[in-house]
């Protein structure tokens, strides 16, 4: 019976960092779809809600392509991404980001943060693969990415 | 032990009535929410649908073995014992389909095509339902009249409903009627869309955006191949009709796609025309 506790709580300990590494899945189907039909509909608990308002208010000039939709559909896709935002939601892993963003900053590449880049200190040569192709393509390398689960593979 | 029961529980055909209003009462809802506003809901009804055909082979086993609740009931009609055979198989595969297309997309399209089917099959079902249990009045009427035997002509009848599914999508034709409409207001002298014109729009390199300076870029140079987002690296469905038969019939996502894209690789607002060559052109690949 002892043993069984005491291999429970390792087993725990072993998990308990990884969860770390885990933010609630985007569930929306409209955000899920107009996002994901060009790149992974990335959870929003990566930027504060302005970035996310910035971001939809400049969706003619998107990254450098046009990703313009009706106004309806914007707008719901920003209320969901603004209420899944860091600042409005919390937890580790958003703490994490928000600690590198100035007050009042509007940031838009979630690759740009500080907090992405300590943990993706490669060589070029790793971002060169043909699977990866983009610092944006997480599921590139974390296969449960879409589902809010960044732990290492 | 027990002296034999002489009959099947009062029970079971109630319960099997009971089981029948929530298989049809979940295929319904699963029917009316199939759409991407209403997901959560679809996926709940698939859910129960699929809990039903389940439950129904259980309920087989718990019921009186010549009572309402057994699968094949003496004394019954051949055709109805397979009819409901073939119609409940559909049925689950296609709540099954949709759990596994639920994580996988591209058993999307085998999910829609199975689901189809068990809607066609409906109809067929309530017929022979009637046929069976109406009985002789109905049969002399109808057979008085027409003397073929009943199998082949259910049979044509649900070739006959079924055709609409499998033929040339109305809602493409309905795209490129609103563009000639346009492009024939724009200028009188319109005189239809051009496949040649359209092909020119799909490999022309232009020099706007360095990223994707053609629609060849993401697409490929054969339409009928997947694409892929030259700068996410995403996989892109062909956008030959030949090879995605889905291409050009959501009015909504079409008009978004030239919005977006011409703006993009073009540089500039295509034309209802330029709209309706480039569809005319993916059409014919």
């Amino acid at each position: 019976m002892r043993s069984i506790v005491v291999g429970a709580g390792l087993l725990l300990s072993l998990t308990a960092p990884a969860l770390a590494d885990r933010v609630a899945p985007l569930t929306d189907p409209v955000t899920l779809k107009a996002c994901g039909e060009c790149h992974m509909a990335f959870q929003p608990d990566f930027l504060p809600a302005r970035s996310w308002a910035r971001m939809m208010d400049t969706l003619d000039n998107h990254f450098g392509e046009s990703a313009a939709m009706a106004p309806d559909k914007a707008a719901h896709i920003r209320r969901v991404l603004e209420d899944g935002a860091a600042d409005r939601v919390g937890g580790k892993v958003a703490g994490r980001f928000l600690r590198w963003v100035a007050p009042g900053g509007t940031p838009q590449r979630i690759t740009e943060n500080p907090a992405f880049l300590r943990k993706h200190d490669f060589p070029e040569s790793e971002w060169a693969r043909p699977e990866v192709k983009a610092k944006s393509n997480c599921p590139a390398c974390h296969k449960r990415a879409e589902r809010g689960d960044y732990e290492e593979d | 032990m027990n002296a034999p029961r002489s009959g099947p529980g009062r029970w079971e055909l109630p319960a099997l009535r009971l089981w029948h209003a929530a298989l049809a009462g979940g295929f319904l809802v699963a029917w009316l929410t199939a759409d991407e506003d209403t997901y959560r809901m679809h996926v709940f009804a698939g859910y129960w649908v699929l809990i039903a055909v389940a439950l129904r082979l259980g309920l087989a086993a718990i019921g009186t073995p010549r009572g309402p609740l057994a699968l094949v009931r003496p004394g019954r009609s051949r055709l109805m014992i397979w009819m409901g055979g073939i119609l409940m198989t559909m049925v689950g595969a296609a709540a099954l389909s949709g759990v596994v297309a639920d994580a996988v997309t591209s058993v999307e399209d085998l999910h829609e095509g199975l689901s189809e089917g068990g809607l066609w099959l409906i109809p067929a079902h309530a017929v022979l339902v009637a046929w069976v249990f109406q009985g002789k009045r109905l049969r002399e009427k109808v057979l008085s009249t027409i003397r073929p035997s009943v199998v082949p002509m259910l049979v044509l009848l649900g070739l006959v409903a079924a055709s609409p599914a499998y033929a040339v999508d109305p809602a493409r034709d309905a795209i490129l009627a609103t563009y000639a409409a346009a492009a024939k207001a724009a200028d009188g002298t319109f005189g239809g869309f051009s496949a040649a014109r359209g092909e020119q729009i799909y490999r022309a390199r232009n020099t706007v955006n360095p990223d994707f300076p053609s629609c060849a870029t993401c697409h490929t140079d054969d339409p009928t191949r997947p694409g892929r987002h030259a700068k996410t690296g995403r996989e892109i469905a062909p956008a030959a009709v030949s090879a995605n038969p889905k291409r050009f019939t959501d009015a909504e996502k079409v008009e978004e796609r030239f919005n977006r894209d011409c703006k993009t690789v073009l540089g500039r607002e295509c034309s209802a025309r330029d709209r309706g060559d480039f569809i005319t052109f993916l059409a014919s690949k």
